[in-house]
């Protein structure tokens, strides 16, 4: 796992339990330090792992900058230099023909920077204030999601020149508007946005303390009410959705702890708490159904899902490895097995 | 010892029996879980209209029909198949982008009709309630929308602002709005943050809502007791936790 911190260092993780233990500490594999040439000279916004392999990866910081590195040598490959501070980025987890990166900065354009050759040459104009988070649909490979200070979200088709394809309207009011510069998403800045993970839906975030699920084909508010979601971050909100479970969870930062709604129906599951200070992202694992959370403590927590726990047995006094049944195998060596 | 035992035991339970009987009421404000329409009608008959001298239509809020109706995305679908039916108007009260009103349809006419009777902006009014209101069920309208659709001209538009049926919202749009309702509203903020002021003054912050709605209302409140509670359960300004006494308002931590 790729990590960076508000003092420009990133740390690189191994997140697998080797110890077997039920409580264990991911060691760090490797580290970006400050003492690196290349560090970051403010805080890291975001970081992201190249979307094929690990051998690349890209980060954008405060410092104006959105670096890519090369992981195996921990070198910068690139860095693409902007006017304002960068608040988010995010390539496109399913592009085959285009290696654009977009990145949202303090500047109302969202520019769009292309690895293959270096530039950043392509700007999406819409937005009147800030652009606080950038995403890109897991379904679509053009479709970019954008959410702005001004309240507004919109969806784009980066191949058209003419503008954003739907600004989202919280009223769903009627399409037929010509102007649709009254359309807001929230009735405050938008800080956070996610696709589920099927591309077919969006959920977006704003400081007035709601979140919102979009229907990602024709902008139509889902109506579905997840009641108050607190959230005082004056910069983007990094919140995930889980991947493969039966009904998709939704894990969003409450202050000093994580929520847990229910995408599609809006109730909610339970308050993680862990956190001593407020958390500011949180990430799933598809692989191994887990989920990191980091926050102002310095601390990044892992979640992971609790099985059923055995009662604990009062005579026997054994330290049972905590193997989760999912991996254990069911490989004998014996001959005799059919 | 035998003949203590008997007169205590009865006499503990007999109190809390007593206390029971007067409880009955105020529970049943949780405990309702029907349609968003039964929601808005008896919200509705909680309105104070005697306060207003019948100029203004009954008000509902969202936020409690939210304190009625427990499930909120089923709310939020019941009240937007009610708004396309043209069965409710919702309406954007100023003060809070995230509260609105909601009012019968057939109420709003009614009063408004009223309002505006024998002042020069009545046939702009009469207009617009009969050709814009059945057929746009939105909470505002489009410049374009009024020109072309509904061929109201820019006067007529001026004084429907005048009248105060609509409401400036950006440059070419407008929000529906009720005439007169600025006493509401006034009204209604001071009387949220009295009946919120009751909580934050109880001991940990924290009271029965028995007890809130027992307690004479203080003169702020000219809406109700029962009126703002509703809406500050909706509006999740204090936490509800349900107790052995009954339901308990906290105000949240942060």
């Amino acid at each position: 796992m790729l990590s960076g911190g508000s003092d420009g260092v990133m740390v690189l993780y191994d997140l697998e339990n080797s110890s077997r233990q039920p409580y264990y500490t991911c060691k760090a594999v490797c580290s970006i330090g400050r003492s690196h040439p290349d560090v970051h000279k403010y805080s890291v916004e975001t970081v992201q792992w190249y979307p094929h392999d690990t051998g690349m990866f890209t980060s954008s910081s405060f410092d104006k900058t959105l670096k890519v590195w090369d992981t195996n040598t921990l070198q910068i490959a690139d860095v693409f230099n902007f006017e304002e501070t960068v608040y988010s980025h995010h390539m496109s987890p399913v592009a085959t023909k285009h290696c654009l990166v977009a990145v949202g900065t303090r500047g109302p354009k969202v520019q769009l920077c292309d690895l293959k050759s270096g530039s950043c040459s392509h700007i999406l104009q819409g937005h009147r204030q800030e652009i606080l988070a950038v995403s890109w649909s897991p379904r679509y490979e053009y479709i970019l999601a954008t959410a702005s200070a001004d309240s507004k979200a919109k969806l784009w088709d980066v191949r058209r020149a003419s503008g954003c394809l739907i600004t989202l309207d919280q009223h769903n009011g009627k399409k037929s508007q010509a102007v649709e510069s009254a359309n807001t998403a929230h009735n405050g800045k938008v800080n956070g946005l996610c696709f589920t993970s099927d591309g077919l839906h969006l959920l977006t975030v704003g400081t007035d303390n709601r979140m919102r699920l979009w229907n990602s084909s024709n902008g139509e508010n889902t109506l579905v009410n997840y009641g108050k979601v607190c959230n005082d971050s004056r910069k983007g909100l990094k919140f995930t959705v889980s991947c493969g479970c039966s009904s998709e969870f939704v894990f969003v930062p409450y202050g000093s702890t994580i929520a847990v709604y229910t995408v599609y129906s809006g109730e909610q599951i339970t308050m993680l708490k862990g956190h001593y200070k407020s958390v500011d992202c949180c990430v799933f694992q598809s692989n191994f159904q887990e989920l990191y959370s980091g926050s102002r403590d310095c601390n990044i927590l892992a979640w992971i899902p609790s099985l059923h726990e055995s009662v604990p047995d009062d005579e026997e006094t054994s330290t049972r490895a905590q193997l989760n049944p999912a991996f254990e195998d069911a490989w004998s060596s014996s001959d005799e097995e059919g | 010892m035998n003949r203590k035992r008997h007169r205590l035991v009865p006499e503990a339970f007999g109190q809390k029996r007593r206390r029971e009987g007067g409880d009955v009421e105020a529970d049943p404000l949780r405990g309702e879980s029907g349609s968003a329409r039964a929601a808005v009608a008896e919200l509705v008959r909680l309105f104070p209209r005697v306060l207003f001298e019948d100029a203004l239509p009954p008000i509902a809020l969202r936020s409690q029909v939210y304190s009625l109706v427990p499930d909120r995305t089923v709310a939020d679908r019941q009240l937007k198949a009610l708004q396309e039916r043209g069965e409710i108007r919702i309406i954007q009260l100023g003060f809070d982008l995230d509260a609105q009103g909601i009012i019968f349809t057939e109420d709003y006419r009614t009063r408004v009709l009223k309002v505006c009777d024998g002042r020069p902006y009545a046939g702009a009014v009469q207009k617009f309630l009969a050709s814009v209101l059945p057929a746009c069920s939105d909470l505002s309208f489009q410049q374009d929308q009024m020109t072309q659709t509904f061929g109201f001209r820019d006067p007529e538009i001026t004084q429907l602002v005048n009248a105060g049926v609509l409401t400036v919202r950006d440059a070419g749009s407008w929000w529906l709005a009720v005439p007169g309702a600025g006493r509401f509203i006034k009204y209604f903020v001071k009387g949220r943050q009295a009946v919120l002021g009751m909580v934050r003054k109880a001991k940990y912050r924290e009271l029965l809502l028995s007890e809130l709605l027992g307690r004479r209302a203080p003169a702020a409140a000219r809406l109700g007791l029962a009126y703002h509670v509703h809406d500050l359960i909706g509006a999740q300004l204090v936490d509800c936790v349900s107790t052995t006494s009954g339901t308990l308002l906290r105000l949240p931590e942060t």
